[in-house]
């Protein structure tokens, strides 16, 4: 018998995408249609943000009213608003430096060579000072702006990383209580975090920041931003702690065994074998925690904080700017845009990074 | 038999009891391990075998009778459970490495946060003993690289390298895929012939009667049978034991 051999199809780019979109006469059709309904849509959205887009601020409002196109002259025109809030004009380069700062901190601590318990702190010690000097004033020559007057990007990135320094130890702590052995340490726990959980996030800030006030005394308040902050740490803490207790959950209970059998002490059980291999395991969720915690930093503006979001409502807001809101958005969906994606970016490279040696 | 002297009990056990809930998992254990000893434990799965090892290093706690290693009391004294466990090294049946560590660092780890040892010394034992179990090649490589006959071997490397006194092994043969077993066995016997002091949980009857000084069986939390193996595997006095050897030795 002889055989027939059939050579596979050649797999050049061109004969994929014809296998895969103009195999049949329907299909091709479906295709062609898809097409163009994308590419007019692309086009519409590039003729609105570019082509027919005024960009100069120096025509003010009359000439974006005079154009078909967006008008990213209410940028050009608010940034500073956007960026900076409320902090006085003049000194607003304090402002962005502090922005800078936060930024770069966060970027070094990201990265593996700073890894070590010195390091990290030293990084993040000497950030929070530069930052807490850069914003405040009142030293070095620095004019005193008062926490009141802080507002837009910086308020927004201060907010979020300040809510996650807080809350993620107290996260772990929350974890490790709750797997205690002591039934009431561990159901107090329990009931301190599902309770946390069950209340909304705004009643969370309002009670900090309002309510707390008439309960505490006077050398207790700290800023109103510290108590929002704190609030928004503290529901951190609830949903993160489930978090790492599940990752926790995750590491096999003969992990701990070896290492009691070779003598380690509970601390060193917890920081060398257990917690590591937890937020191995909780890695996506945790990332997942810092997105959601980086977007809900917008609510701090019901007790009247004007971080990143209210800013940009405050850039449009006044009169005549006021159609250009889309603009506005939009920017500001771009700023996020860049802090979130970074963020997913970099937890996927975490996830690759710490499957070294995993099967 | 000659009567140990304190000096030379290694563990003594007496009219131990171990409850789980109602269950009465291990019932009035005596046992005492003289220095440089070697002890098998075998008997039927549920015995209570691993069990009563687990309770020597207290990763099970005992509710009755009184367990002493080393001549400290095992206690609630925390102080004292950190003597033992520096002194009393494990071996497991799931190896239990470190999976975010290289091989090097699951050695060096507790001779350095325990024993304080600075880091250049910790690693120059941990390859001195990675060399004992014949591994040394495989120092930077993580655990999940390593076959199971490899990573059990790593284990009782990193067992060793605090330098304990006592040794106990809890079926370590026993999730090995058969052609890795005799390179374990191999180590094994090894320290066994350095004079170690060893209790080992396992069902490799071949190395009971090639190392073991005495060998132990349980059947239902109880100590049934202790006897020299030449005795044991020859002549066992109780039906329980005679069943069960015919069952392991059957074919």
């Amino acid at each position: 018998m002889e055989m027939v051999v059939v050579a596979p199809p050649a797999s050049g780019k061109l004969e994929d995408l014809k296998r895969r979109f103009f195999a049949t006469p329907r299909q091709a059709v479906i295709s062609l249609l898809s097409l163009s309904v994308i590419v007019f849509l692309v086009w519409k959205l590039l003729n609105w943000a570019v082509f027919s887009a005024v960009f100069d601020a120096s025509g003010g409002p009359d000439a974006c009213h005079a154009a078909s196109g967006a008008c990213w002259s209410v940028i050009a025109a608010r940034w500073r608003i956007i960026f900076f809030g409320l902090y006085p004009y003049e000194e607003q380069w304090r402002s962005a430096l502090a922005c800078v700062t936060v930024v770069a901190m966060t970027v070094l601590s990201c990265i593996p060579a700073f890894w070590t318990g010195r390091r990290i702190a030293l990084v993040w010690g000497v950030g929070a000072a530069v930052f807490y000097v850069l914003m405040k004033g009142g030293l070095l020559g620095l004019g005193f702006v008062g926490e009141e007057m802080w507002g837009g990007l910086a308020l927004t990135l201060f907010i979020f990383v300040t809510t996650c320094l807080v809350g993620f130890p107290l996260a772990i702590c929350l974890a490790l209580l709750r797997r205690s052995e002591l039934p009431w340490i561990s159901r107090t726990t329990g009931l301190i975090i599902d309770g946390v959980r069950s209340l909304p996030l705004i009643s969370i800030l309002f009670t900090f920041a309002i309510v707390l006030p008439f309960a505490l005394p006077q050398w207790l308040q700290g800023d109103k931003l510290y108590r929002v902050i704190l609030g928004s740490a503290l529901f951190f803490s609830a949903y993160q702690a489930e978090i790492v207790r599940g990752g926790m959950q995750g590491v096999p209970r003969g992990q701990e065994e070896a290492a009691m059998a070779l003598g380690l002490s509970y601390w060193h059980r917890i920081s060398r074998i257990l917690l590591p291999q937890a937020m191995r395991n909780a890695l996506p969720a945790t990332i997942n925690q810092f997105v959601i915690s980086f977007k809900e930093t917008s609510l701090v503006i019901i007790v009247g904080f004007f971080e990143i979001l209210a800013s940009g409502n405050a850039a449009y807001g006044t009169g005549e700017w006021r159609f250009a809101y889309v603009e506005v958005y939009a920017f500001i969906a771009m700023i996020y845009f860049v802090f979130v994606f970074s963020l997913s970016r970099y937890g996927a490279f975490l996830e690759r990074r710490m499957s070294v040696g995993e099967r | 038999m000659t009567v140990p002297t304190t000096q030379e009990i290694a563990v003594r056990v007496e009219g131990m009891s171990k409850y789980y809930g109602t269950f009465h998992a291990l019932r009035d254990i005596n046992l005492t391990v003289a220095r440089g000893e070697k002890i098998v434990v075998c008997g039927p799965s549920g015995s209570g075998k691993s069990t009563m090892i687990r309770c020597i290093n207290r990763l099970e706690e005992h509710n009755a009778g009184s367990i002493m290693v080393l001549g400290t009391e095992l206690n609630d004294d925390v102080g004292n459970i950190d003597e033992i466990r520096r002194e009393v090294g494990m071996v497991f049946q799931h190896f239990n490495l470190f999976p975010h560590m290289t091989v090097l660092e699951n050695c060096v780890l507790a001779p350095m946060l325990v024993r304080k040892m600075p880091r250049a010394e910790a690693e120059a034992t941990a390859r001195r003993y990675l060399e004992k179990v014949r591994i040394p090649e495989q120092a930077s490589k993580y655990p999940g690289q390593l076959s199971g006959g490899q990573q059990q071997r790593v284990a009782i490397a990193r067992s060793l390298c605090m330098q304990p006194q006592i040794m106990l092994f809890d079926e370590p043969t026993s999730a090995l895929d058969p052609e890795m077993i005799s390179e374990v066995l191999d180590v094994m016997v090894t320290l066994a012939s350095e004079g170690m002091t060893m209790i080992c949980v396992t069902h490799e009857m071949g190395f009971a009667r090639r190392v073991a000084d005495r060998v132990i069986f349980m059947d239902a939390g109880e100590i049934v049978e202790e006897a020299p193996p030449e005795i044991f595997f020859t002549s066992a006095k109780s039906e329980r034991t005679q069943l069960f050897l015919s069952q392991v030795l059957g074919h």
